[in-house]
């Protein structure tokens, strides 16, 4: 409680009266908050309108409460004693934040709150005179634990005929009136209830722009779930926020609240609407009771992003991919392939338009297997096809086999029959289908770090969205393929044909190589070590046949053919085990982690956030080449670790190498559905998400804001 | 084995589905069995044909504070004990909270207060809290003999920590339990609680 000596104030005030010219007041300070009044202007102008703040200045990790305090806790209350003449407003709450509490979620405020109260001055004071606004306050303030806090307050202000800005509050007053909500202009709402769920629906004013991640916050308890997502899609124009009715209902007629959006809506960080419900609702189920603990992730994180701008963001992914090391050297090869040929236009659009096709086609497989799988149950994320260690090892012998072919082992003609490979040069159209097929399977490992939020959004959404964003991801990535065939001008940009073709093809053989050693890594991170070796002698296998079939070509001895068939069958066969190992899962074999990274489970955030501590989770996997470089150049720093250690953060990885249905629940609920994901968890504040590519000074910034 | 990982999320959401009303007015209340705090086991279905209190508590919470420093908690539990009410008061406070209290300590606590529940119950592992889905502390259930939850929400309409307003309040659980004892069905079944969150 706070220690208010009243005599004393009343002293000071009365001194500080008698000079009256300043605003006087000090803070009064509680052992969590400092509190005082304070005024925009440094006069009070008789039969004018004077705006006065209760400013809370609330200790870092502690919060106080909206009017609406949400699952737990009490909002703030200002109980005045003015002189005769003088009346006050209503506090103006400034929109609220959504704070996690354990599972349960609050509506407050952390930092520095201005509860403004706009006050009538009455027309008869007299110039020069000075005036006491006396205030008791009350506040909950809360972190893990509550305390009741409270403060006698007050102001003193000179009456004057006109009045400056206060030097040092008028700003923040005026700002936090901009910031206010306020009515919804030019946008029409309408609520509808449907069962448990509350249907808020937001018509944009004509050229409205996107308003980014939204949530509605309502002015009484009993009407929504605070711990339980609100969701958010498109209908058409219409921007529908589903709302989970509460478990405990009180019933309503109306919707009334404050609705805050990432971009601002209707001109405003946060807007306030107050429309009739249409049809009813029902209670909704428990909150608290769900088959696994939730991650509690404020509204900023949660994905809601619209169509729009995922397909936007998935195209630009395409294009990226190009250049990814993984995809590079398959599209060199096919960048070479114009360099060469002078072909007839119409022969070479063909040409890029089956690539194309081949690039589109396999992305919309790969997101209806994923559709698929996910609506039979399977727990899935991006990068699914690579916790299989089956994939992994086809991958690695497909890129060997690559590789040996630039290294110029052997030449994929020699593998066809005279006919067939004569059929394979005319039909090239086919060749550059598979060439897109190609690039695509190629391309998994480096989509999930460019596509994270996009491919998110994409899973979540009905069917034609999820096409619509693969789609675009295909053609982003085919469109430079296309633009080249298309302009044949623009390849003379392109080096000329020469012998330094030859040298660049025999390079390009070492980051398939590279990427074959990486892949050997990561199913030795799936199965175990007699995997690699396994992986190993088949490839040893493989390039015996390779060689021992060049041989045959080029000496046409049938017995060099028998010892390439050999070969072949020995790969076959010693691959078969490997082919037929179950997919990965966690279960299977707990995940290796490092003494200072403790292994997610889905209640380990919540009970270190809640001991207090704040914990950073790297969300991560063997087969994600840029988890591995962050974690290689960033997490495993020196100093980046000394930081995590002098902010006592939990440290916790959740490795994703093996099928984990909580870690993908868990991506899922930060709006994600491929690796990496950085978060830093703070207790009792939003969780703050870090960009995929990491660098140390992101965590240090992080860690600073602490 | 394949299977039955398949279907156990399936069986999980059915069991969700299922209890997904049980701890709102007019439904039963969820069973337990929850040890007391000198360990011995308290089951809520031995008390069926009795009237039946679930006060959600923490000694740390400012709000129950303000009901017990005003006596008006140990005050319902005395009164309604001699009509025969059993009162349960429960801690949801797990067991890896700061808050934590072992049972020995809730014991000794309800004893310097003067309280007089029934039990106290030491719900270590937050499931009862959950299957309850109480949000704060205190929080109210009161349960008819035929296990039915008449009564569900705050202890009373003065939503604030000091301890001076229990005297003007409107005590929810009184009027419910005075009306749920003559037979009546209960006016006002249900309303918001205030007050500390549960530490779960």
């Amino acid at each position: 409680m706070s220690v208010v000596h009243a005599p004393f104030r009343t002293l000071a005030l009365a001194l500080l009266a008698a000079l009256g010219t300043l605003a006087s007041a000090a803070p009064v300070r509680t052992p969590n908050v400092e509190a005082e009044i304070v005024a925009e202007r440094t006069a009070l102008v008789p039969g004018q309108t004077a705006t006065v703040a209760l400013r809370l200045a609330i200790r870092e990790r502690w919060h106080t409460y909206w009017q609406n305090p949400g699952d737990s806790g009490l909002p703030t209350t200002l109980a005045w004693n003015l002189p005769a003449g003088f009346t006050a407003g209503p506090i103006q709450w400034p929109a609220p934040k959504a704070l996690p509490a354990g599972p349960l979620v609050n509506y407050g405020y952390d930092g520095e709150v201005f509860h403004l109260i706009d006050l009538a001055v009455p027309a008869g004071l007299t110039a020069g005179a000075s005036v006491t606004l006396a205030a008791r306050a009350d506040w909950l303030v809360c972190e893990d634990t509550c305390i009741p806090e409270g403060a006698d307050l007050a102001l003193t202000l000179p009456v004057a005929t006109s009045a400056e800005r206060d030097p040092k509050w008028g700003a923040r007053i005026a700002a936090t009136r901009d910031a206010l909500p306020k009515p919804l202009a030019g946008w029409t709402a309408t609520a509808t209830g449907d069962g448990d769920k509350l249907r808020l629906a937001l018509m944009p004013a004509a050229g409205a722009a996107d308003p980014g991640a939204l949530r509605f916050f309502p002015l009484r308890e009993g009407m929504i779930e605070p711990s339980r997502a609100q969701t958010l899609t498109r209908d058409g124009e219409r921007y529908v926020l589903t709302l989970p009715v509460a478990f405990q209902l009180q019933p309503f007629d109306r919707v009334a609240g404050v609705i805050t959006a990432g971009n601002g809506i209707g001109g405003a960080k946060a807007a306030t609407l107050d429309v009739p419900l249409a049809g009813s609702v029902v209670a909704g189920p428990k909150p608290l009771d769900a088959p696994a603990p939730k991650l509690n992730v404020g509204a900023g994180a949660t994905s809601t992003l619209s169509l729009a701008a995922a397909i936007a963001l998935a195209f630009g992914g395409g294009l990226l991919l190009n250049l990814m090391p993984c995809v590079f050297p398959v599209l060199s090869l096919k960048l070479m392939s114009f360099v060469s040929h002078h072909d007839a236009k119409a022969t070479m659009r063909r040409e890029a338009f089956a690539f194309a096709a081949g690039v589109v086609l396999s992305f919309v497989l790969l997101a209806l297997a994923l559709v698929a799988l996910r609506a039979a149950g399977e727990q899935l994320g991006w990068g699914f096809q690579l916790q299989s260690p089956a994939v992994v090892a086809g991958l690695a012998v497909l890129f060997f086999v690559l590789a040996l072919n630039l290294s110029g082992v052997f030449e994929f003609g020699m593998f066809a029959p005279q006919a067939a490979a004569g059929w394979t040069a005319k039909n090239r159209t086919l060749d550059a289908f598979g060439s897109g097929v190609l690039a695509v399977i190629v391309a998994s490992p480096c989509t999930a770090p460019f596509m994270g939020a996009a491919l998110g959004y994409a899973i979540a959404q009905p069917l034609p969205s999820t096409l619509a964003v693969f789609v675009a991801l295909g053609l982003g990535m085919a469109l430079p393929y296309v633009l080249l065939a298309w302009f044949p001008g623009w390849r003379r940009a392109l080096p000329k044909p020469g012998a330094w073709m030859e040298r660049v093809k025999q390079f390009l053989a070492f980051p398939l190589y590279a990427t074959v050693a990486w892949l050997a890594w990561v199913l030795g991170a799936q199965v175990d070590n007699d995997a690699v070796l396994r992986l190993a002698i088949v490839l040893v296998a493989v390039a015996f046949a390779a060689w021992a079939w060049r041989t045959y070509r080029v000496e046409g001895s049938q017995s060099w053919a028998i010892a390439a068939v050999a070969g072949v069958v020995a790969a076959a066969v010693l691959i078969a085990p490997l082919l037929d190992s179950p997919v990965a899962s966690a279960q299977a074999r707990p995940a290796k982690v490092d003494a200072s990274w403790r292994a997610f489970t889905p209640s380990v955030v919540a009970e270190l956030t809640a001991a207090g501590r704040p914990v950073f989770v790297d969300f991560t996997a063997a087969w994600c080449v840029t988890c591995q470089v962050n974690k290689r150049l960033v997490l495993n720093d020196a100093e980046v670790l000394a930081a995590f250690e002098r902010r006592n953060v939990a440290l916790v990885r959740a490795d994703w190498t093996r099928r984990d249905p909580d870690i993908t629940r868990a991506l899922a609920d930060l709006g994600r559905n491929g690796v990496p994901v950085y978060v830093l968890y703070r207790p009792g504040r939003d969780p703050v998400m870090l960009p995929e590519v990491l660098q140390a000074a992101m965590i240090h910034d992080a860690l600073a804001r602490l | 084995m394949r299977l039955a990982c398949r279907l156990a999320p399936l069986a999980a959401a059915l069991a969700f589905a299922a209890s997904a009303h049980a701890a709102a007015p007019g439904a039963i209340a969820p069973d337990f069995t929850v040890n007391d705090a000198a360990g011995k086991p308290v089951k809520l279905s031995d008390y069926r044909g009795k009237h039946v209190v679930l006060e959600w508590t923490n000694p740390e919470c400012p709000f129950v504070r303000k009901h017990y420093d005003s006596a008006n908690m140990q005050g319902l539990q005395k009164q309604y004990g001699t009509k025969d009410v059993v009162w349960l008061s429960v801690n949801s406070t797990n067991r890896n909270h700061s808050e934590f209290k072992t049972g020995a300590q809730m014991a000794a606590w309800m004893q310097e207060q003067g309280g007089v529940p029934k039990a106290v119950l030491i719900d270590d592992t937050s499931a009862t809290g959950k299957a309850y889905s109480a949000r704060t502390t205190p929080q109210m259930f009161v349960i008819d003999p035929a296990g039915k939850i008449v009564y569900a929400g705050a202890i009373d309409d003065k939503r604030s920590a000091n301890p001076a307003d229990v005297k003007t309040a409107k005590n929810f659980v009184r009027a419910a339990l005075d009306e749920a004892l003559a037979g009546k069905p209960v006016s006002v079944a249900s309303t918001s609680p205030y007050g500390c969150s549960v530490k779960y």
